[in-house]
């Protein structure tokens, strides 16, 4: 942990430093888009990649913490800066009884199961038009107006937007880092590698399953709030779609399962090929991502940032 | 009071009567082995005793304490410790994290618990290739660590599922003084074993399982000359 | 009375349907132990090779199914030659990735070559349906069920009087018993993952004439494909059978006697439901 301090501080201070220095709002939307994605990938991650449940429904919390955010400030005139959390713990809650009933079950059927899980989600934020106005959704038309540091926030720049991303961002990641020295971090591990023999030697392998879980949905949640915050409009087809659950497995996968910054690294590709790629095809991009899921796994499965420190790690112990 | 207690346990797998009105005891500080042709339920036993599996009826008892229903878990926190007839490491993982894992369990901080790790490794015999993957290590060795899982575990009582299973003649004896230091330790122990000349040496007492049911149970030298036994594993025209 | 005989008319009907998409996937479980995420694109593929094949070249879709299935087949074929039978040997969820990676592309170049419209099939016979004792069926529907019965049984035939048949249930049975066998296990599994794509590939031109298609209904067809072999058992044929039939007709029941919105979660319901209680199937070919 104190080898990775000085990097981290450095990507912290980086981070702080691109609004100040990059002025051109297009650049600052694609970076909000990159931490976003981040936070993501990160929430994946600790569940499909530390704990190795890979889950096809992760929207559906993203999606829980959207509606929450967007309702609370909408409806009950909460801050969105209260909803963010409150969404991330709302996508806890309701991941404690998804997991109950999907941690029964291993490998691909744990999967199926979440994709089914993920269907039920999206069809009741359709239908049950009382709380989530249906397929007609929530617009925000106006942020409230807040006073930091003595001067009024502009909601019209990236700035605010740009800040509150980062802040998940190093959240998400160190929350990632917590986990994998903890000790949680290595029941996990043992989990992945044999789960029989992990009950056998006193790991109590659901509860471990269910904390990892509600973990992965809080930061799931708050990525969710964060989208309500920043595009201000919310629907079932922007945030329960089967397509975002992919979106996210791809991140972790093709950044690196099972790391601590491929989350980020995965972002910073995902992002640069949609951003590549969005003057010719519009949702066009979706068709490199499987691409790249499908290189990915062939070529490299422990992802891009896996396979980087797998080659810093030989070189330093050739050196 | 016996250490573990078991009383009229049952399960079925579908219409088979795997374990049948099974009843047995162990005492604090004995070896008992529990023998058997293949197939008269002898790891179902084991499953039951530490929760892989649930009985229809019947008590399992450690110290007086029941512990049906619960999950191997929590039945190996309660103190009863067991290994696998196939053996099942966290194979990607070095041995001594292999073990460390289990010695979380009695030792929340890591340090703690990659100290108690590595003594218990040292007990086994592996003190020399802690840092050896546990997929590479050789059958023997993957049946000492799986030791070394169960023993990091602070167990009241360990069950050894089929231990000398493939081994040599001399491996064969080796496990059989590690069974007995083990013993030595405070640890008591109760062992599935098919091979005859291993459990004739370490165990106190035998128990013979027949088709789920017990059909003996006593000091080795007798109970391998009694009738039942002999007619079941060797037919009933024997004896 | 009349509209639960019409419900169940329909949902065997298309639960028909549903059974041929889920002996394809159920098929390849079986031989290869992969769920093969990209099978609902498969079924896509069928459905647009109708719809352009009456388009470009005034094929009847049934009539068409004699080009797509051997299409099919021979790119179900090379997509296991080729492409995934490199990655299986990395891991059940290895493949599950790999498959969702090709599900996602197929899709979304489909989608870009095709455009996300809905498209119909205009049948002249299929505007007025027969009524036999009353109950309306639409007859492209009632053909399709025909069809699929025959080939189905042809199925049958195959895997039970061929050699080639009787090796392909002998490595699902026991893979490792099979090579020993001197069944050629790479033959066995290119051949099943040929026949699992041709039958996707022939339930999507047999149900593209009474549905409405777009690129990506695989993500639909996908979850209830898993529902279906999921009541059946994973890998079993006769369960994929009589679980297509019955997600089909709970489906129809659910629709008219629940709620008209929410039929697409039935099978959701179920497919949880099934999962938790009764894991290897309501007819137990076990996981």
């Amino acid at each position: 942990m104190k080898r990775a301090l000085l990097p981290a501080f450095l990507g912290v201070a980086v981070l702080a430093a691109i609004p100040f220095a990059i002025r051109n709002s297009f650049f600052l939307h694609v970076c909000i888009l990159v931490l976003m994605w981040t936070v993501l990938g990160a929430a994946w991650n600790v569940l499909g990649g530390f704990a190795g449940q890979v889950s096809f429904g992760h929207a559906a919390l993203f999606a829980v913490g959207a509606y929450t955010t967007i309702i609370l400030y909408l409806k009950g005139g909460l801050a969105p800066w209260w909803g963010i959390p409150l969404g991330g713990l709302a996508a806890a809650l309701v991941s404690l009884p998804i997991g109950f009933l999907c941690f029964r079950l291993r490998g691909p059927y744990f999967s199926l199961a979440t994709l089914a899980v993920a269907e039920i989600i999206k069809l009741v934020a359709l239908n049950w038009e009382s709380l989530t106005a249906g397929s007609v959704g929530y617009l925000i038309t106006s942020l409230p107006p807040v006073r930091l540091f003595g001067l009024n926030v502009n909601w019209e720049s990236k700035t605010p937007f740009y800040a509150a991303a980062g802040a998940l961002s190093v959240v998400a990641l160190l929350a990632t880092g917590w986990l994998r020295g903890s000790r949680l971090g290595a029941y996990l591990v043992a989990i992945r590698e044999n789960e029989d023999a992990a009950e056998a030697v006193g790991i109590d392998t659901v509860r471990a399953k269910v904390v990892t879980l509600a973990l992965s949905a809080f930061l799931a949640g708050m990525g969710g709030g964060f989208y309500a915050f920043y595009f201000r409009y919310v629907d079932p087809d922007a945030v329960a779609g089967i397509g975002l659950s992919m979106e996210m497995v791809f991140i972790a996968v093709v950044g690196g399962l099972g790391t601590v910054g491929g989350p980020l690294i995965g972002a910073v590709f995902l992002t640069a090929v949609a951003e590549a790629v969005r003057g010719r095809f519009q949702t066009g991009h979706l068709i490199f991502y499987g691409l790249f899921m499908m290189l990915v796994i062939r070529f490299m499965p422990e992802g891009i940032w896996g396979r980087v420190r797998r080659l810093t790690a030989r070189a330093a112990a050739g050196a | 009071m016996a250490l573990l207690e078991v009383q009229g346990l049952t399960r079925h797998f579908g219409g088979v009567s795997a374990v049948s009105d099974l009843s047995f005891s162990v005492n604090e500080g004995e070896i008992v082995g529990l023998i058997g042709p293949n197939g008269s339920g002898k790891t179902t036993v084991f499953n039951l005793v530490t929760g892989f599996l649930r009985p229809l009826s019947g008590a399992i008892r450690l110290d007086g304490q029941s512990v049906v229903g619960m999950r191997p878990h929590a039945v190996a926190r309660r103190g009863i410790a067991r290994t696998f007839q196939i053996v099942q490491p966290f194979p990607g993982l070095s041995a001594l994290e292999n073990v460390t894992l289990a010695a979380f369990l009695r030792h929340p901080a890591r340090r703690d618990a990659e100290a108690a790790a590595a003594l218990v490794l040292g007990r086994v015999g592996l003190g020399d290739r802690k840092k050896e993957i546990a997929s590479r290590l050789t059958l023997m060795d993957q049946k000492r660590l799986e030791v070394a899982k169960a023993l990091a575990t602070r167990p009241r009582l360990l069950l050894l599922d089929e231990p000398m299973g493939g081994l040599n003649a001399t491996e064969v004896d080796d496990a059989s003084d590690l069974v007995r230091q083990i013993r030595a330790s405070g640890v008591t122990v109760v062992l599935v074993e098919h091979v005859m000349k291993a459990i004739m040496r370490i165990s106190d007492r035998v128990v013979v399982m027949n088709q789920g049911e017990k059909i003996a149970e006593g000091r080795p030298e007798r109970v391998v000359e009694e009738p039942a036994v002999l007619a079941a594993y060797f037919g009933k025209h024997v004896a | 009375m009349e509209t639960l005989a019409q419900s169940l008319v329909s949902g065997v009907l298309t639960g028909a349907l549903y059974a041929m998409i889920g002996i394809g996937l159920t098929v390849v479980f079986g031989v290869m132990r992969i769920i093969n995420l990209a099978h609902g694109e498969m079924v896509m593929l069928g459905m647009f090779g109708a719809y352009w094949g009456q388009r470009l070249w005034r094929l009847d879709p049934f009539v068409s199914l004699l080009v797509w299935a051997p299409l099919m087949f021979v790119f179900g074929a090379l997509l296991y030659r080729f492409l995934l039978r490199k990655i299986i040997p990395g891991g059940e969820l290895n493949s599950l990735l790999y498959t969702a990676g090709l599900s996602l592309l197929v899709a979304n170049l489909a989608l870009f070559a095709w455009t996300g419209d809905y498209r119909t099939i205009a049948l002249s016979y299929g505007v007025t349906p027969v009524r036999p004792f009353g109950i309306a069926i639409a007859i492209p529907l009632a053909v399709a069920f025909v069809l699929a019965i025959l080939i189905t049984l042809a199925l049958g035939l195959f895997l039970s009087r061929t050699d080639l048949g009787r090796a392909i249930r002998a490595t699902s049975q026991n893979s490792e018993a099979a090579v020993l066998m001197g069944i050629d296990v790479e033959r066995v599994a290119i051949v099943t993952f040929g026949l699992g794509t041709a039958l996707a590939g022939a339930a999507g031109v047999l149900l593209a004439p009474s549905l409405y298609l777009y690129p990506t209904v695989g993500e639909l067809l996908i979850v209830k494909c898993f529902v279906v072999v999921v009541l059946g058992g994973l890998g079993s044929v006769p369960g994929a059978i009589a679980g297509g039939i019955l997600l089909g007709v709970a489906e129809s029941l659910g629709a008219v006697y629940v709620s008209g919105a929410y039929k697409d979660g039935i099978g959701f319901v179920l497919f949880l439901a099934v999962l938790l209680y009764r894991p290897s199937g309501l007819f137990g070919a076990g996981k």
